[in-house]
């Protein structure tokens, strides 16, 4: 049978966004989710049509995913959305950075008789936990009949880290009816949260989920949290940063660890900025002076939608007028949506920016590199770049986790911050960190200032103490460290590599989440919440560090209460039974 | 709770009381007659033998903020040689020495007797961060102050002339983002910085973008100040700060000011770091004579010291392109530059203070000689610019030198011997009493921070904010290290009527109000007409709503606005 061997990258996508907010136990999700985009090219060397399925085997695991021709060309490189399907194939190695390696994976693809498994079944076979989907959907929750319009303006969406706040929601009888300016997937978000919701809490009794009273479910949770030695409290991300205070207050309480979803999307920047510095700025002074944008690793047009128009490439600002005014690069392993746009696209071999960078530092500073290609790239468009960048007025990288999942990782980070550093003794140079969820910056800068640390924060004597190779999600879980866990906000068994996700599966665990996701079906509790910056008001963090107030639009599902009430609820019995 | 603090030598300079044994009365949180205190009742706390002062008051250190943020996420190894544990109950866990977490801030400041902190800068689009922070510091009380300078809204009324409006602008600012008093650093450069400029900028270099000088900032905002009737005066980090020769600056900013009007009119802030003669860093010499000899003959101004102590520091400043420069002078290679659209920059790098270094040693000197040779102490603060100097755990040292000659005089012996030639500081044989100490780390902050009549003081009505130190003012008071441990470990700390440090140690946490100023001095036709300008160019300069802009009450978790000039 023929067989190619290719290197995998796995990323988001905006179908993968949408059906996630949507529900993560619909069909639709696995059809949009369980793929992998190969280029007509590799697509026509394994004799595969599209839609057929294909079988990935990388060192770590197999899986059967269906191949879709790719929009972009990228021969040799093979791309699928995060999903729990991939995650079986990616090695929980983090190489001491907590930053498990989602790209540039040596991967081989072949044809398969075979067909691509269900969520259900995928969690039997790799956890070992049998799971009715059917009776744990959500329901959609009707509104009320009728009532008044009402338009909310300068609603601040709740989705990506570009926390766009012009956003207007047009509700009627306390439901949201329409949404204007935001996204595809904050519109998808606001629409879609009534529909497959959680509406009671649930905890596990002989294997079967049963449902039972808020009081019970926070009972149960508050008793696996204070008879655990030592508790992961993790997620934190898509929640307030008043939820974030409670959940440190907790994982202090409990002498636990508390991680946020950092550490498996831009914890190499930070472990970069504490090497070596930074040089930020906030969004509007990038659109209002920089005539020069650069997305190194990053995919605005599929993860941070409204990003090009609002803040970077075709943004209006106060001195440069838009698209016309600017130069627009992007550095990429493949060619990304955004690459058709820009100026100058350089695609970089997979895992080889530390290369790119460190050949692009002696450009700027015009010392000759001897190699005729760096990382795939001929030194003289290296040297073009350089001279692009040297000359920019004022220039803006916006890089990805396209960068901080590579192979390289934290080094690769502060070689790129160096970079920056660098050309400001040209001209001015910033770089920002697209940040994925809509408060991971927020997650980060309220443990900085309660705990000193960013992410990965062990609290087993008392204090606080950070080390990624120890206290983050993956070495913690894959090591088998943790005894129980709280998850608020997130889906780590939806994102995490293999044997991290199936140590999750073997212990406790507590799910605090406004929809019943993949992590829930392995849960022992699972305490449905409201959607922050919807149904609750809460503060968050854009990727630039403005704090910004988060709306309440419409109330919650009866009876469903927030992140901050049930974590208040959580530390209040957990303090009764540890006797405090 | 009602408290009787019995017997205590009692400092309370703002009523006149200069050690004299007295007994203090608290009640319901604030200060009241003893005789009104029922002793069977109340919580009697002996003090014979020991210090009260009011609670100390710290105008001036970075507390909180997005720039204090970046400097703990630049600074783990910061964090990981000092950490306090949680008790369950009593007292909340943190790490840090020059970048502590909110936790530590509160408590080590209530362990040295401190009970009101202002964090001193904080851009406008980012003072949502700010109040986060601040509401998480337990005990203290806070405020912040907005930066101005480089505020396209000031620069823009300031260089049309349209005095009044940026007044109106300033009364909306302050109000919209909760902040309390103006803060200007190095007047215009993050302005300049956008372009990658501004470094050395002087107090007549223009700003081309528009058309303004230093020196017109200034004045326009000194002017609006008073127009605003605020309760502070300008708080201003002056130009060319930690360059050679830049004392002549500092002289020209408080002589720009003379005429300005009655009473203090410009704070000039960390003055140590703008108090250089020479032409060089190898050249370094003091000029802290010439700024002492201009403050005592003129009374329009007051400054803090700004003391560097030797060690570790974390510099950090809105002075953007001075930290660029400082990046390169250190071995320590470490930079976090920011920029904040419409309003400011800043820039972060880590240093370390050096017994051994010339310009180092020179700078202590300076520090010293500013606080020893301005005769009104009324009108000088000893601070470290906490971090820039060093942490503000450090004030116990400090007022050490402050007291003693003999403590200057063993540091002296530790240090480069150049300094003792290029500085006046070994011939100064000024030390402060006690009563001194009382007014420069107390009252005469909360009356330059205008809170004199609640904030410094134990007089009935005062807030009940105490520091009882175990200290005995004949003898103890001589020797430098009983000052520093009385100074270091408080033995009670007593913030708004509740005993928070006992034994110098944290009994309990309790969190403070955080100050913010609205001042009705201007009629309602300007506000709102200014108001509608400001948001029409709002759309245009930020990337945010106007809406969005603007921080509710409810975010903050004990406001307590202070409504001046209606």
């Amino acid at each position: 049978m023929k067989s190619l061997k290719l290197t995998l990258v796995t990323g988001r996508t905006v179908e993968q966004g949408v059906e996630g907010e949507h529900g993560k136990l619909r069909d639709e999700y696995a059809e949009k989710v369980a793929v992998i985009e190969l280029d007509s090219e590799d697509l026509g060397r394994l004799g595969v049509s599209a839609g057929s399925p294909v079988l990935v085997k990388t060192a770590h695991g197999e899986v059967v995913l269906k191949a879709i021709a790719a929009k972009g060309r990228h021969p040799g490189i093979a791309f699928a959305p995060y999903s729990p399907w991939v995650n079986v194939v990616i090695d929980s190695e983090t190489d001491g950075s907590g930053m498990p390696t989602y790209k540039g994976i040596e991967a081989e693809i072949c044809p398969t008789e075979e067909r691509v498994v269900s969520l259900e079944e995928l969690i039997r076979k790799h956890y070992g936990l049998e799971v009715d989907l059917s009776k744990l959907a959500g329901q959609e929750v009707s509104g009320g009949e009728g009532g008044e319009e009402q338009l909310i303006k300068d609603v601040v969406c709740p989705f990506c880290g570009c926390l766009c706040d012009d956003v207007e929601v047009l509700v009627k009888g306390g439901v949201i009816v329409e949404v204007r300016k935001a996204c595809a997937i904050g519109s998808a978000k606001f629409l879609d949260h009534r529909k497959e919701r959680a509406l009671h809490p649930l905890v596990r009794k002989d294997g079967e989920f049963v449902k039972v009273s808020l009081e019970e479910a926070i009972e149960e949770a508050a008793k696996i949290l204070a008879n655990s030695k030592y508790p992961l409290l993790y997620g934190w991300s898509s929640t307030s940063i008043e939820a974030n205070e409670l959940g440190i207050e907790l994982a202090e309480l409990l002498g636990g660890v508390i991680d946020n979803t950092t550490s498996v999307c831009h914890g190499p920047t930070v472990l970069g900025v504490q090497g070596v510095g930074t040089v930020r700025a906030t969004l509007g002074q990038i659109r209002n002076r920089a005539d020069l944008i650069i997305y190194w690793g990053s995919n605005p047009l599929n993860a941070h939608l409204r990003h090009l128009m609002r803040y970077s490439a075709l943004a209006r600002g106060v001195f440069i007028k838009g698209r016309k005014d600017r130069k627009v690069v992007v550095v990429d392993v493949r060619e990304t949506p955004a690459a058709k746009m820009a100026d100058l696209f350089i695609r970089v071999k997979p895992g080889q920016d530390y290369e790119l960078i460190s050949a692009l530092r002696m450009a700027v500073r015009e010392l000759d590199i001897e190699a005729k290609e760096v990382a795939g790239v001929p030194v003289e468009k290296i040297y073009e770049l350089a001279e692009i960048m040297r000359t920019a007025k004022f220039g803006a990288v916006f890089f990805g986790v396209g960068v901080t999942m590579s192979p390289g990782k934290d080094e690769t980070i502060e070689n790129i911050i160096r970079l920056v550093q660098d050309l400001n003794e040209w001209t001015k140079f910033v770089l920002c960190p697209m940040r994925g969820h809509f408060n991971v910056t927020g997650a980060c800068n309220v443990s900085l200032w309660m705990t000193g640390y960013a992410f990965g924060v062990d609290y087993m004597r008392k204090f606080p103490r950070h080390d990624p190779a120890i206290w983050t999600v993956t070495e913690l879980l894959s090591n088998g460290d943790v005894d129980a866990a709280l998850i608020v906000a997130s889906d780590p068994l939806a994102h995490l590599p293999k044997e991290a996700a199936e140590n999750l599966a073997k212990i406790p665990v507590v799910v605090v989440d406004p929809k019943f996701n993949v992590t829930a079906t392995i849960a022992q509790v699972f305490i449905p919440s409201s959607f922050v910056g919807i149904e609750k008001e809460g503060s968050a963090y854009r990727m630039d560090g403005v704090s910004l107030r988060m709306k309440k639009v419409v109330d919650p599902p009866e009876g469903v209460l927030s992140d901050e009430e049930i974590l208040s609820l959580l530390l209040e019995k957990v303090r009764e039974l540890r006797g405090a | 709770m009602e408290i009787l603090i019995k017997g205590g030598y009692v400092f309370d300079p703002i009523n006149g009381v200069k050690g004299e044994k007295l007994d203090i009365g608290v009640k319901d949180g604030k200060i009241v007659e003893a005789s009104k205190i029922d002793e069977r009742s109340a919580k009697v706390i002996d003090a014979s033998g020991k210090v009260v002062m009011p609670g100390g008051v710290d105008l001036h250190s970075h507390i909180a903020g997005a720039k204090v943020n970046v400097g703990r996420l630049l600074r783990p190894e910061d964090h990981y040689i000092s950490f306090i544990k949680a008790i369950t109950g009593v007292k909340r866990s943190g790490t840090g020495k020059t970048t502590p977490t909110v936790a530590p801030i509160g408590y080590k400041y209530a362990r040295m007797g401190w009970t009101t902190v202002i964090e001193p800068a904080s851009p406008p689009l980012k003072t949502r961060h700010t109040h986060e922070e601040l509401n998480d510091i337990p005990i203290l009380d806070k405020a912040c102050f907005p930066l101005v300078d480089s505020n396209w809204f000031v620069l823009d009324y300031l260089s049309k002339g349209e005095v009044e409006k940026c007044a109106a602008f300033i009364a909306w600012l302050l109000d919209a983002i909760k902040g309390y008093a103006l803060k200007l650093v190095d007047p215009g450069v993050a302005e300049l910085w956008s372009l990658g400029k501004g470094y050395g900028l002087d107090l007549d270099d223009e700003i081309p973008s528009f058309g303004i000088t230093p020196r017109e900032i200034i004045t326009g905002l000194c002017k609006v100040n008073r127009m605003l009737k605020l309760p502070h005066s300008i708080h201003v980090h002056c130009n060319r700060l930690g360059i050679p020769g830049n004392y002549t600056t500092t002289l020209e900013t408080m002589k720009a000011l003379e005429g300005m009007g009655d009473g203090i009119v410009i704070h000039v802030t960390h003055a140590q770091f703008n108090s250089y003669k020479g032409d060089n860093w190898p050249a370094l010499r003091s000029g802290a004579p010439e700024i002492a000899d201009y403050v005592n003959s003129h009374d329009h101004v007051s400054v803090d010291i700004g003391q560097i102590m030797f060690g570790g520091a974390t510099t950090m400043t809105a002075d953007a392109p001075f930290e660029f420069a400082l990046f390169h002078m250190t071995p320590i290679k470490k930079w976090a530059g920011s920029e904040v659209e419409v309003e400011s920059a800043s820039g972060i790098v880590p240093f370390k203070y050096k017994k051994r270094s010339v310009v180092n040693a020179v700078q202590w000197c300076i520090g010293l000689e500013l606080a020893l040779l301005i005769k009104d102490p009324w009108r000088v603060i000893p601070t470290t610019d906490h971090p820039n100097g060093g942490p503000f755990t450090r004030y116990p040292r400090l007022i050490s030198w402050l007291m003693s000659k003999k403590a200057r005089e063993e540091v002296f012996e530790k240090i480069n011997k150049t300094a003792k030639r290029r500085s006046v500081l070994p011939d100064i044989d000024r030390e402060y009493s006690l009563y001194e100490i009382a007014i420069v780390t107390r009252a005469a902050p909360a009356k330059l921070l205008g809170l004199e009549e609640r904030k410094g003081h134990l007089g009935e009505g005062a807030d009940a904010d105490i520091a009882i130190y175990d200290l005995d003012p004949a003898e103890g008071a001589k020797d430098p290290e009983k000052i520093v441990k009385a100074f270091k470990y408080a033995y009670c700390t007593i913030k708004d009527g509740e005993i928070v440090v006992m034994n110098g140690k944290i009994a309990k946490t309790t969190y403070g109000r955080t100050f913010y100023v609205k001042s009705k001095a201007l009629g309602e036709d300007l506000m709102k007409e200014v108001e509608e300008e400001v948001k029409q160019r709002f759309k245009e300069w930020y990337t945010i709503q106007f809406s969005n802009y603007i921080i509710d009450e409810s975010e903050i978790r004990y406001p307590e606005p202070i409504v001046v000039g209606g």
